[in-house]
C-alpha cells in the first residue's frame, strides 16, 4: 500500500497505487437545492448509453430521494455500516476509509448488490415524514418532514475503488482529464469493481458479461462539450468543468471557485476515501445537521451559510458562478463578473456566455388594446 | 444461491444414454491408482474430449489434486470453495486431454443476475519439471498456457446464447435500441450482429471473447506471463465438454500437442512438463483470483 494525500480527508491514507493526479480533473457541482427530481438527466443518459440488451437495469445517472431513496437499495447505508465509526476531528477524518477497513486478503470493504436491489429505482421517492402535529394530518411518519433529491453519476474518483480493485488492471484513469474508464477489451467480468465501488456506479452487463460504467461522455468532453446529463438538466443545477490540482486552484475557474474558493461544493460521503469528483451544494432545509455532515463532511454547514448568503444577494460572485450552470453546452474554463454582467469563455478563448446577473423584468399592461384582450401573463 | 433451472437438450439426452454405457465400461477397466509422481498422461487412440463419461478416460490413472487457498494475489480466497479435484490425462499423439471431476452441489451456469457467478475449472500448462515458480500464472519469461472451462459457455454451446429469458421469463422490455426488423422482445445479442449495430454493446463491439455472440467450445485457451496478464490466445483450438454428475462437475478438456500461438505450451510424447489446476465455485462468488488453486504444481509425464 502506498500513502497518498486525500485533501477531502485532510490527511494521508493508504491506497494501492502512488498518488498520480491527472493534469486536470473532469468534475461537476450539483446544486441539490435546485434539483426537482425530473429525471431528465437520467433519460438523457439512458437513451444515449444504456438502451442495449444487457443494460436493462443500468442507470449510469439516477436521481434518488434522500433520506429514503437509493439505487441500488440502501447502497449507502450498507456501505456505511461496513465502514464502522466515521468520526471527524475538525476537518480531519479520524475514521477508516474503505481501503483502511479492508479485511485480510481484500483490498477494500465491499458488497455485491443483487438483482432485487435494482428492482425499485424510485423506492422512497417523495416520502416525507413526521412532525406533522397539526390536526389536519393523520399520518405519523418516522422522521422530520424534509427530503431532497440527490442526482448521482460516477464520481470519477481520484482514488477510485473500482480501479484499484480490478485484479487485471482493466480500469484506468485518464491523465488528461481524470475520467475513469473500463477497458472493454480487457475486462473479464470478475465484478470486483462492482463490489468495490462504494457508490455502486459500476454495472455488470449480463449480455456482454463484462462491466460498464459512466464514461462522463468523454467523446463530447474531448470536444469541449459538456456530458449529456449536464447539458439536459432543465433545473440548471449542474456545473461541469475541470477541477485544478489543489495547489493550482484558479479563482476564475467556476469549478475551482465553487469547490476550493467558496467551498460550497462538497463531496458525497468523503469518508469512503475515494476523493470523489462530483460535488454537491448541500440542501439548506434539512433539519438534521448530523445527517448532512454524514453525507457531505464537516464543512457542509459552512457551505450552506455561504450559499444562503449568495441567495440573499450578499455574494454576487458566487451567485454569478451558480448562474453559469447549464448556461451553455460548452465547457467553461474561465469566467468574469463585470458589474452586473457575467461572461465566460471556453478552452479556445471563445466567449460562450454573456448574461446579466439579474434578468430584467418587463411588465406589460393587463389589457391589450390592439387585440382587445386581457393578458393573463404580464411579466 | 438457488440453483438455476437447467433445460434438457436433445444432445444431453443422447449423451446421457452414452454415459450410462461409458460409466459401466469405466468401472470395468479404470486403473485408478498410479504410483509415479505427478500426473501420468496415458497414450490412447483418441482423446474423447467431447464426452467426459467415455470409457477411454478410464485408461488413465486418477490423481487426486488437493486445492487450497489463493493467498498470493489480492483479492484472495483464503478459504477454498472446493478442496480437491480428481484428474486424469490422456494424449493420442496429436492432442492432450484432461478430465477434471470435483464436488459442487450447486449448478451455476448462468451469469445473468448481478449476483450470479459461474462454475469453472482450469488447467495450467508450462515448461519445466514441476517448476513451482510457475504456480504464479507463469512468469515474465516463461509463459503459462491456460485451458479454462466455463459453465456458462457450456450452457451457450448446449442450448444457445440466451440469458435474460431464462431467469425472467415474464420480463417486459420497453427501451431496447430499435433494431431493424426485430421486435423489442426478440432482441438478443445476435440481433446486434445481424443489424451491424454492435456498437450498442461495447464488449461485443471490441470483440472481447467474454462477450462473443456464440461459443463453439466451452473451453478458452489463454496465455499468461504472471499474475494479471492473462489474455485469450489468438488461436482457439481447444475442445471440451462439461457435464453434471450426482455430486458436481465432470469436465473434459483438450488442446493440440503442438502450440499454434506464441507462448503456447507445446508437448512432446515422453517428455515431462509442469501443470496445475484450479476450480471456481459460482455459489461462493468465485471469479478471477478468487479461486481454489492446486496447492502445488505437478509434473506432467507424457507417455511415449
Amino acid at each position: 500500500m502506498a500513502e497518498v494525500f486525500n485533501w477531502q480527508l485532510n490527511r494521508m491514507m493508504a491506497y494501492p497505487y502512488e498518488e498520480s493526479r491527472p493534469v486536470r480533473q473532469a468534475a461537476a457541482v450539483f446544486d441539490t437545492n435546485k434539483c426537482i427530481g425530473c429525471q431528465t438527466c437520467t433519460m438523457a443518459c439512458k437513451t444515449c448509453w444504456t438502451s442495449g440488451n444487457g443494460q436493462e437495469y443500468m442507470l449510469w445517472n439516477n436521481v434518488e430521494t434522500k433520506p429514503w431513496g437509493s439505487y441500488p437499495l440502501a447502497w449507502d447505508v450498507r456501505e456505511l455500516e461496513l465502514l464502522g465509526p466515521q468520526n471527524w476531528d475538525g476537518d480531519t477524518y479520524a475514521g477508516k476509509t474503505i481501503y483502511e477497513a479492508a479485511a485480510a486478503g481484500e483490498k477494500n470493504i465491499g458488497w455485491i448488490p443483487t438483482d432485487m436491489d435494482y428492482a425499485y429505482p424510485n423506492r422512497g421517492e417523495d416520502e416525507v415524514n413526521v412532525s406533522i402535529t397539526t390536526q389536519r394530518y393523520h399520518l405519523k411518519m418516522p422522521h422530520d418532514m424534509w427530503f431532497f433529491y440527490l442526482p448521482r453519476v460516477c464520481n470519477h474518483c481520484t482514488y477510485a475503488a473500482c480501479l484499484q480493485g480490478c485484479p487485471r488492471q482493466s480500469i484506468y484513469k485518464r491523465q488528461e482529464d481524470g475520467i475513469v474508464l473500463i477497458d472493454e477489451e480487457r475486462c473479464r467480468g470478475y465484478r470486483v469493481c462492482y463490489e468495490a465501488c462504494p457508490y455502486k456506479k459500476v454495472f455488470y452487463n449480463h449480455t456482454t458479461r463484462v462491466s460498464e460504467k459512466c464514461v462522463f461522455c468523454f467523446p463530447a468532453v474531448e470536444q469541449g462539450i459538456q456530458p449529456r446529463c449536464m447539458r439536459n438538466c432543465i433545473g440548471k443545477i449542474r456545473s461541469f468543468g475541470f477541477l485544478s490540482r489543489p495547489e493550482e486552484v484558479r479563482e476564475d475557474n467556476p469549478i475551482d471557485f465553487l469547490v476550493h474558493v467558496r467551498k460550497v461544493g462538497k463531496p458525497l460521503y468523503p469518508q469512503f476515501g475515494t476523493e470523489p469528483n462530483v460535488y454537491y451544494i448541500p440542501p439548506i432545509h434539512v433539519a438534521s445537521d448530523d445527517f448532512l455532515t454524514m453525507m457531505f463532511g464537516p464543512g457542509c454547514l459552512d457551505a450552506i451559510d455561504s450559499y444562503k448568503k449568495a441567495m440573499r444577494g450578499d455574494d454576487p460572485k458566487l451567485l454569478a458562478v451558480l448562474l453559469l450552470a447549464v448556461s451553455t453546452d460548452r465547457i467553461i474554463h474561465r469566467y468574469k463578473l463585470s458589474g452586473e454582467t457575467i461572461e465566460a469563455w471556453d478552452e479556445n478563448g471563445d466567449k460562450v456566455v454573456s448574461m446579466p446577473l439579474k434578468v430584467p423584468t418587463l411588465e406589460r399592461v393587463p389589457y391589450d388594446e390592439d387585440l382587445e384582450v386581457y393578458r393573463y401573463n404580464i411579466t | 444461491m438457488s440453483p438455476t433451472v437447467q433445460p434438457i437438450s436433445r444432445r444431453s439426452i443422447l449423451k446421457g444414454a452414452a454415459a450410462t454405457a461409458g460409466v459401466a465400461a469405466l468401472a470395468a477397466c479404470a486403473p485408478d491408482s498410479f504410483d509415479g509422481s505427478g500426473i501420468h498422461v496415458q497414450r490412447v487412440g483418441r482423446v474423447p474430449d467431447d464426452d467426459p463419461n467415455h470409457h477411454t478416460w478410464g485408461a488413465a490413472p486418477a490423481t487426486t489434486v488437493a486445492l487450497g487457498p489463493q493467498d498470493m494475489v489480492l483479492p484472495q480466497k483464503l478459504v477454498p470453495s472446493v478442496t480437491e479435484v480428481r484428474v486424469r490425462a490422456l494424449h493420442d499423439g496429436s492432442r492432450i486431454g484432461f478430465l477434471l471431476e470435483w464436488d459442487d452441489a450447486d449448478v451455476n451456469d448462468l451469469t445473468v443476475r448481478n449476483e450470479d457467478f459461474r462454475d469453472a475449472c482450469a488447467v495450467l500448462l508450462a515448461p519445466g519439471e514441476a517448476d513451482a515458480a510457475l504456480r504464479t500464472m507463469g512468469a515474465a519469461t516463461i509463459p503459462a498456457t491456460l485451458l479454462h472451462w466455463k459453465a456458462d459457455w457450456q450452457r451457450d454451446v448446449d442450448f444457445g446464447r440466451k440469458g435474460l429469458e431464462d431467469v425472467y421469463p415474464n420480463r417486459s422490455i420497453d427501451v431496447y435500441t430499435p433494431l431493424w426488423n426485430v421486435a423489442p422482445l426478440d432482441v438478443e445479442i445476435g440481433s446486434y450482429v445481424d443489424a451491424g449495430a454492435t456498437e450498442w454493446l461495447p464488449g461485443l463491439h471490441v470483440e472481447n471473447p467474454m462477450s462473443a455472440a456464440e461459443h463453439t467450445t466451452p473451453v478458452e485457451k489463454a496465455i499468461a506471463y504472471g499474475f494479471s496478464t492473462t489474455f485469450t490466445a489468438p488461436t482457439q483450438d481447444t475442445r471440451g465438454r462439461g457435464v453434471r454428475t450426482d455430486k458436481g462437475w465432470k469436465v473434459a478438456i483438450s488442446k493440440p500437442l503442438g502450440g499454434a500461438d506464441e507462448g503456447e505450451m507445446a508437448f512432446q510424447p515422453g517428455a515431462t512438463s509442469t501443470c496445475a489446476f484450479a476450480v471456481w465455485s459460482g455459489a461462493f462468488h468465485d471469479a478471477g483470483s478468487r479461486k481454489a488453486p492446486s496447492i502445488t504444481v505437478h509434473a506432467l509425464n507424457l507417455a511415449p
